[in-house]
């Protein structure tokens, strides 16, 4: 700016001062030349007359001093000169003064000598005699004026210059001064140049979409922050090499990272050869999943390759936790095995002994006897497998079974009744005390949970032993208890007892019967109603196991 | 020119690390198979110690060259120089688990037997392969002494160990196989000991300049 400023008020002024300095000189050059050329005039009209009164004398007494004079007779010989030696001199009737003089007894004319330097005035008159006087001064020319002149020249361009920056800095700094003091984070609040208000509008609007944006960034930053912040899996980002870009907090706690491992390597965080191995292939572009042990747990890692325009920028790494998952897949596959193994066994009887009927090896009398043990082993899987159905049933949460109101002391009464004749070959006394209470329940489901724990109670029970099973209205809640005087329960296998297929001792499966699915059921039904169960058992006194029906909120 | 050394020496240490994954991998291996009697672990330990030394080679070539090329000085040289040392020993350690995972392979010891002794002090080997190697990895001064110190405690389990077959030799029905066979597999974990040891020194020569341990 202040150069700017500066060349142009130079240029004004150097411009101005050369005009002005050229018009003058050519003005005053011309002026002076004519008051020269007359002066000339008037000598020589002097000197005429005095040659024309004295004759050549006058020329001998002619003190020279600024002028030149040269005598010249009508044929152009150079009588006299007062400079040069008259005799040397050519012949000057071909000069153009000396001509006009000729032809009209006055005569003027401006040469310039030959080294341009001088210039000089002559001026010549014809005498009565017909000679000819010429009179002629020399004149410095313009240039060299101007070269006398260089020294004041010069010291006003340096003045001019001076000057001008002088007064460069000071307008521009006038100028730029109000554009210096624009409050740009408040742009509407200025006062200053009327010129400046279109863009101080422009940047106040500008500046407000900005604030809002960054508003929504930021606000779309913290939710991301949030989310990643606070997912249980482990996300890690990865640039093209490897480094962390970004760890989330339980990406970090998981592989015990340090706060400033942003930037690190992947390698120093987890030395894991199989991570490693999905980790550059997928910085080769190929997508990959690994379970890994770490701190003794497993983990599933995916690891991603975040492609954009058809290179690698990254990888994602996410860690998920597998081994409650993989102890869930373990007991379904147990589940499965022991299911196969329950159904098969069965299905060897009553292909052994339809074997021997079919074969007709069988003894007349033997044969009912047979076709029982069938029966019975049929029946046996016809249990197993409405346990199973029920049981897959109450996996699912038994969305279709219809909660009603139902009287669970009537369910109780049902239970035990039909499981009199059971209780009678065991020669256990099967007793219900309580009355009646109503609750909202699944009705099949309850009934189920009564019928397997009575079952189990006559089944695990002594000779004249007693079941007594007690419905009781408390505060809070319904209590429902199964007691019985058994075998008993040790302690270590009270948590174990509701697995499926879990049996306490597994040498008696076959003589007491039974699909090892009974209490599982009861357990995922009382699930169901949201009733906790609570066992009580000394070994060999019996056990008591008590469901807590919890009042229900409508 | 710097720009491209310093990436040079990140590829070193990314290959050191890897290197000692390897190692710590291999230890891990040969003690599962001697716990827990899993033979079919103990057969794929060779083949990693096969695979250690190619690290080492690699890793061995990549110093010469950056040695020869950017001819460091100061920190740079420790560090590539102390790289140098390193892949020795975790080689040894390598080629050592290696060891142990075939005399396993012999079978002369049952997971039946009487190991307790041993079991503890392979847990603190490998806690020694995985500290030095961490302490590489963190360039910890801390973890690294941390591991020189703890050689003491290996070695009063070898000891340990050399006290107990001594107890066993004196009974009539000593099982000399499996006697000779596990103090064998004490000596080597205590040489991995050893290794682990000097790996730790090399991180605090790198680190401060000075050789300790």
């Amino acid at each position: 700016m202040t150069k700017r400023i500066f060349h142009s008020i130079c240029f004004v002024a150097l411009t101005v001062f050369l005009a002005s300095a050229a018009l003058i000189m050519g003005v005053l050059y011309e002026y002076f030349t004519n008051v020269q050329q007359s002066q000339l005039k008037m000598q020589m009209n002097l000197a005429a007359h005095g040659i024309a009164n004295e004759g050549k004398s006058f020329l001998d007494h002619f003190e020279v001093t600024d002028y030149r004079m040269t005598w010249i007779s009508g044929d152009g010989t150079v009588l006299y000169d007062s400079v040069s030696d008259s005799e040397v001199m050519e012949n000057h009737l071909e000069r153009e003064e000396v001509k006009e003089a000729l032809a009209s007894g006055f005569g003027e004319s401006r040469r310039y000598s030959k080294t341009l330097t001088q210039r000089s005035l002559y001026a010549a008159q014809r005498l009565p005699d017909g000679t000819i006087l010429r009179l002629s001064i020399s004149q410095h020319s313009i240039w060299v004026l101007l070269l006398g002149m260089i020294q004041p020249i010069c010291m006003i361009f340096a003045a001019a210059l001076i000057l001008s920056i002088i007064l460069a800095v000071r307008l521009s700094n006038k100028v730029v001064e109000p554009l210096n003091q624009i409050n740009l984070n408040d742009p509407l609040s200025n006062e200053g140049y009327d010129e400046l208000a279109p863009f101080l509008r422009r940047i106040d609007s500008q500046q407000r979409q900005l604030r809002i944006q960054e508003n929504l960034l930021q606000q779309k930053q913290n939710e991301l922050n949030t989310i990643i912040g606070s997912m249980n899996e482990g996300m890690i980002l990865l640039n093209q090499k490897g480094k962390i870009i970004s760890i989330n907090p339980a990406a970090r706690k998981l592989l015990d990272a340090r706060v400033d491992c942003i930037g690190a390597d992947m390698l120093s965080l987890c030395r894991n050869l199989f991570l490693q191995e999905i980790l550059s292939d997928a910085l080769k572009g190929e997508p990959g999943e690994r379970t890994i042990e770490l701190h003794g747990e497993n983990y599933r890692v995916d690891a991603n390759p975040i492609i954009s325009e058809d290179l690698t920028k990254g990888v994602a790494l996410f860690f998920f936790h597998v081994t409650e998952k993989e102890k869930a897949e373990q007991m379904r596959r147990e589940f499965t095995a022991n299911v196969s193994h329950e159904l098969k066994t069965p299905l060897h009887s009553i292909s052994g002994y339809a074997e021997l009927l079919k074969n007709d090896v069988v003894k007349e009398e033997d044969r009912v006897p047979f076709a029982g043990k069938i029966y019975v082993e049929a029946q046996r899987m016809i249990r197993l497998v409405e346990d199973i159905i029920s049981l897959s049933h109450l996996d699912e949460g038994a969305k279709d079974m219809r909660r009603e109101m139902v009287d669970l002391y009537d369910l109780a009464e049902r239970a035990v009744s039909s499981l009199e004749p059971e209780a009678d070959a065991a020669h256990v006394t099967l007793a219900l005390s309580g009355a009646s209470v109503i609750l909202k329940g699944i009705p099949q489901l309850l009934y189920s949970i009564i019928y397997n724990l009575c079952d189990n109670a006559i089944k695990y029970n002594r000779k004249s032993g007693r079941v007594k099973v007690s419905i009781q209205d408390e505060e809070g809640g319904i209590r429902l208890s199964v007691a019985d005087t058994g075998i008993g329960i040790l302690p270590e296998h009270r948590e174990r007892i509701f697995e499926r297929f879990y049996r306490v001792d597994k040498s008696r499966s076959k003589e007491v019967g039974g699909t090892g699915l009974g209490l599982s059921i009861v357990k995922h039904a009382a699930k169901i109603h949201h009733a906790e169960i609570e066992v009580e058992s000394t070994v060999g006194e019996g056990t008591t196991i008590v469901v807590w029906f919890p009042e229900q909120r409508e | 020119m710097r720009l491209q050394f310093d990436e040079q020496l990140d590829v070193l240490n990314k290959e050191l690390i890897t290197m000692g994954a390897l190692c710590e991998n291999a230890i891990a291996m040969s003690a599962k198979a001697l716990l827990e009697g899993r033979l079919e672990l103990a057969e794929s330990v060779p083949s990693l110690s096969v695979e250690i030394d190619h690290k080492e080679r690699e890793i061995e070539a990549m110093c010469m060259k950056l040695l020869l090329q950017q001819q460091p000085v100061a920190r740079d040289l420790r560090v590539i120089s102390s790289a140098l040392k390193m892949v020795t020993d975790m080689a040894r350690i390598g080629d050592q688990s290696a060891e142990i995972a075939e005399i396993i392979m012999l079978a002369n010891i049952h997971p039946t037997d009487d190991t307790r002794v041993i079991h503890d002090m392979s847990v603190a080997v490998i806690k020694m392969v995985t500290d030095s190697i961490d302490a590489f990895v963190k360039k910890d001064m801390e973890i690294a002494r941390s591991v020189i110190d703890y050689d003491d405690v290996v070695d009063a389990f070898f000891n340990q160990v050399k006290a107990m077959l001594i107890a066993l030799f004196s009974k009539p029905e000593a099982d000399g196989e499996f006697a000779v066979d596990l103090l064998m597999i004490a000596k080597y974990f205590e040489r991995i000991g050893d290794h682990a040891v000097n790996i730790a020194g090399w991180v605090l020569f790198s680190i401060t300049g000075k050789k300790e341990g």
